[in-house]
């Protein structure tokens, strides 16, 4: 098995004495910039710090998941209330977390715990077309990409592994991995290429 | 000739149908030929086209096939269940789900893969033949590049139809590999659908091995062996084949195609069959329709060459058949009809002319002739005699002469009619034989009969004829002749009938019955002719001399030359015998020549008689028609030096009659040549005075019949006077014949006659004896004075 393996050129700048945060500039093959990816730190510290998030959850409207791409630290509970007129039958085989809400309408009664980090892919047994992924990582400093650009504040100063993940990217694979080393002040800068994006 | 043209119209129908009929067959045979090479090789073409068809169709299905094969294995990988228990991470359970799932869309292999493409949990179905690994990571290989296509491979000698469907949650998370046998069922279908068979074949050329076919289930090694080729026959049937090789992995995979030939000409077998029915229907009823086309014509034909066969055998009274057909036979009959009509018509008048005499409407000399012969064999039956008359009218060629051939056709018809009424009974008959000559067939008379018969025939005719203001007197003579009495047959009966009726005219007696004295040398008269001409080369003519005596003075002044024959058997033969043939067939000339010849030489002869002598010569009507009878005289007389003078020339009255006006120009020639002349049997014609008068003659002679009358009758007498003086008084010299005794000579020196000739004075004598005859009455006179 081949996977296409990123480029990565970290290019890490010491910062103002301010700055405590990190800003990651996100291209694709062609050196478009790329929306919607999610990129997150990882440490040892990071994780120590997670809280589950609460109120989370991801709707269905107009058979679709809203939003398509979830983002939940740990222990996370997420409800999935359905605010179409069909019924639904959300399921998940990704390792990460293997679940299915059985045919409802309106919200579950109980919502699904993702105590694993990874990609959950979410589906519906009724509606193929129907995708959705929930990202679980395992730090409070994540975000998704607006425009190639995305900023993380209130980062503490440390290293870090620098994730990047897109759900073009091949299913099953894991979040591209960099080092980053935050600062103690200033915005730490990192470019992130993904390569090999379905559109 | 009925066998022969029965033979002609039969062939005529064989060779009219048999000709149509062969020209027919060769043509239905080519066609047949033709047909039946255009079917093979239509045949050929159309099983090619279907195997390309069945070839095309083979792919389809297989791709459809597959396609079917897709859809269910995708169905199947959508299955929750199915993706659940995938998704469990179990083996066995990974497994069981493989086998229950693939199991249910008919699958014998089922393999999960990942997303990569490598096997993760593969599994077969129970009994079948599980690939090899590497089989399945090439067939992998093979699909991921094309995973919408379905790959062939050969799983342990059977031939599966592999295809991979991803399976979705609801990305793609891995894909499901699944492989089904190619059944039996559907090479069925296609033997169904196309009636081709199919065959598939596995394992290299040479060591192939049957893996699925239509044919049954024992298929011999040699059909095997057969498959090799592109035709092969099959229980007599051409089997075409062909040979689709396939891609296929894990050995070599070909299909084959069987078409049989025989299912496609089977139609036009039929058709074959049906067209050879047609013809032979069409030839069967050709065969009818112009055997009775032909029979319409050979049979009106048959019954015209019979009609034809009728005409020609004279019978034209049966109409021709076929008259009312408008077609040509019809035309044909129709024609032969105006040709029956015509030929009766044309028979009839020919009939009328052959046996009818257009003049007097009488049957002629034929009818007469087999009407006479009917009655003698009538009579041989009966024993009935049969009498003949016939009847020659005096003067008729006077009467043509004088009054004209119209007056004389009148007359002829008057005669006819005046016969005709006598003839009443049953069987007698009246017929015109020609010119004046009349015949009557009286059966059932006897000669006693016949005779009486002729005086009723003179006592019509004692009327005379009148016409315009003419009046003639009829007379004939008649001649009677009876069978079987005179003759046995019809010729010479009337041959003896003619004999009596000329010996009639010349004793102008009327009727006469035949007398074979009138004609004793008659069985002779055939050869007579001959005989002649041989007396006269043989010398066996006889100069005869009888004196004439003058009156006054008693001197031989003259003498008639006379002919007797010194027949070699018959002896010697009087005139009587031989000079009426002679007259009848002209021989009568070289006569007259021979005795003007033998007196010329007499007269110049070494004995010879008074210097004045006179001969006289008979002349016959023949003589007198010659034209040249005064030179032939001119040069015998020439020759011996004599001068006509000293012969005299005897004419009868009647040989004059017969052409007056040639007789009259030969006389005047004679006379001025110097020749006396002489009426012969003077007062027995009916020469008239005045025309006497104008001929140039120097002497009558009165007929013997007046001369030997004159002793007791006195009619007879007056007459010789009479003519004795009428002949002084027209200056001519008269002699008396037939001076048979002393009265009569005396009578006549009486009567001033001039001469006298007679058996008193001398027979007629040969000519040596009539010179000692002269010496011995020269001696006696001599005596007596």
């Amino acid at each position: 098995m081949k996977i296409a393996a990123a480029c990565l050129f970290a290019l890490v700048f010491a910062s103002a004495a301010m700055a405590s945060g990190v800003h990651v500039q996100l291209q694709d093959d062609a050196g478009h910039p790329v929306s919607d990816a999610v990129v997150f730190l990882e440490s040892p510290e990071a994780a120590r710090l997670v809280k589950p998030l609460v109120g989370a959850q991801v709707a269905q409207e107009h058979k679709q998941f809203v939003p398509q791409v979830s983002v939940v630290t740990r222990g996370t509970e997420v409800s999935f209330p359905n605010h179409d007129k069909v019924r639904h039958q959300v399921y998940s085989f990704s390792p990460a977390k293997k679940f299915e809400l059985k045919l409802y309408a309106g919200t579950p009664a109980n919502p699904v715990l993702f105590d694993q980090t990874g990609v959950v892919v979410l589906g519906c047994n009724i509606h193929d077309s129907m995708v959705g992924w929930v990202l679980v990582v395992d730090t409070p400093y994540f975000g998704s990409s607006r425009a190639g650009e995305v900023r993380l504040d209130n980062v503490p100063p440390g290293t870090y592994h620098l994730r990047t993940w897109h759900a073009g990217l091949p299913v099953g694979a894991p979040a591209l991995d960099q080092a980053l080393v935050v600062p103690a002040e200033g915005v730490a800068q990192a470019a992130v290429r993904l390569s090999g994006l379905t559109p | 000739m009925r066998l022969r043209v029965r033979h002609g119209a039969t062939s005529l129908i064989t060779r009219l149908v048999g000709t149509s009929l062969l020209l027919l067959l060769l043509v239905q045979l080519a066609g047949f030929f033709v047909v039946r090479s255009s079917i093979e090789a239509n045949a050929r073409r159309e099983v090619t086209r279907e195997l390309d068809v069945a070839q095309n169709v083979w792919a389809r299905t297989l791709a459809q096939n597959a396609e079917k094969l897709r859809d269910g294995a995708t169905l199947l990988a959508a299955d929750y269940g199915f993706r659940s228990a995938l998704n469990s991470g179990d083996q066995d359970t990974v497994e069981s789900v493989l086998d229950n799932h693939g199991a249910r869309i008919g699958a014998t292999v089922t393999a999960f893969l990942g997303t990569d493409f490598r096997v993760r949990t593969a599994s077969m179905a129970e009994g079948s033949a599980a690939p090899a690994a590497d089989q399945l990571a090439e067939l992998t290989a093979q699909l991921s590049r094309k995973p919408q296509a379905s790959v062939l491979a050969v799983i342990q000698g059977v031939p599966h139809q592999f295809v991979m469907v991803p399976m979705k949650a609801p990305l793609t998370i891995g894909w499901v590999l699944m492989g089904f046998p190619l059944t039996q069922a559907l090479a069925e279908e296609m033997r169904l659908l196309l009636s081709v068979n199919l065959v598939l074949l596995t394992g290299p050329v040479g060591q192939q091995q049957l893996a699925v076919s239509t044919l049954g289930k024992g298929v011999p090694a040699d059909l095997l062996a057969q498959l090799q080729h592109d035709e092969f026959s099959l229980d007599g049937g051409l089997v075409l084949v062909r040979h689709v090789p396939m891609d296929s992995l894990g050995g070599p995979v070909e299909t084959v195609l069987l078409r049989s030939a025989e299912e496609v000409v089977a139609p036009y077998r039929h058709l074959q069959w049906l067209l050879a029915g047609i013809t032979l229907g069409g030839v069967l009823l050709f065969a009818l329709g112009s055997g009775l086309a032909a029979r319409r014509i050979t049979l009106p034909l048959r019954d015209l060459v019979a009609a034809t066969l009728r005409l020609a055998q004279g019978r034209y009274e049966q109409p021709m058949q076929h008259l009312q057909r408008r077609d040509e036979i019809g035309n044909l009959a129709r024609a032969f009809d105006h040709m029956r009509v015509d030929i009766a018509r044309q028979q009839a008048e020919v009939r009328r002319l052959a046996y009818w005499d257009r003049l007097t409407g009488l049957p002629n000399r034929e009818q007469f002739r087999s009407t006479l012969e009917a009655a003698i064999r009538a009579g041989r039956a009966d024993g009935r005699p049969v009498a003949v008359i016939t009847l020659d009218l005096d003067r008729f060629k006077h009467v043509n002469d004088v009054l004209g051939y119209a007056f004389g056709d009148r007359l002829l018809q008057a005669v006819a009619e005046r016969l005709q009424r006598l003839v009443t009974q049953e069987g007698e008959q009246v017929a015109r034989r020609g010119g004046n000559e009349f015949a009557l067939l009286l059966p059932g008379h006897d000669a006693a009969q016949a005779l009486a018969f002729t005086q009723r025939v003179a006592r019509t005719f004692e009327e005379p004829l009148a016409f315009d203001d003419q009046t003639v007197d009829l007379s004939a003579g008649m001649g009677v002749a009876c069978w079987p009495q005179h003759a046995d047959e019809a010729d010479l009966l009337l041959s003896r009938a003619e004999i009596a009726m000329y010996a009639a005219k010349r004793r102008l007696s009327g009727a006469l019955l035949y007398d074979p004295a009138f004609d004793s040398a008659s069985t002779q008269t055939l050869s007579l002719l001959t005989e002649l001409r041989r007396a006269v080369e043989r010398d066996e003519l006889r100069l005869y001399l009888q004196p004439k005596v003058h009156l006054r003075t008693g001197r031989v002044v003259a003498a008639e030359a006379l002919v007797r024959w010194q027949h070699p058997q018959r002896g010697l033969l009087p005139p009587i015998e031989f000079i009426p043939f002679a007259e009848q067939t002209g021989f009568v000339r070289q006569l007259t020549l021979w005795i003007f010849e033998a007196a010329v030489r007499w007269l110049a002869g070494p004995r010879p008689a008074p210097a004045d002598l006179r001969v006289s010569i008979n002349l016959s009507t023949r003589d007198l028609l010659d034209p040249d009878l005064s030179n032939r005289l001119g040069r015998l007389l020439q020759a011996q030096g004599l001068a006509a003078g000293q012969f005299c020339l005897e004419i009868t009255e009647s040989a004059i009659m017969d052409d007056p006006l040639r007789a009259e120009a030969t006389l005047n020639r004679l006379s001025a040549q110097g020749f006396k002349l002489s009426i012969d049997d003077f007062g027995t014609g009916y020469s008239s005075l005045a025309y006497l008068k104008r001929l140039p003659v120097d002497e009558l002679k009165i007929d013997k019949s007046f001369v030997l009358g004159m002793e007791n009758d006195e009619d007879d007498a007056k007459i010789v006077r009479s003519t004795i003086d009428l002949a002084h008084n027209l200056g001519l010299s008269v002699v008396a014949e037939g001076v048979e005794n002393q009265d009569l000579l005396v009578r006549l020196a009486q009567l001033d006659c001039d001469e006298a000739q007679g058996y008193h004075l001398s027979r007629p004598l040969p000519a040596p004896a009539f010179a000692d005859w002269l010496e011995a009455r020269r001696l006696a006179t001599a005596a007596v004075s």
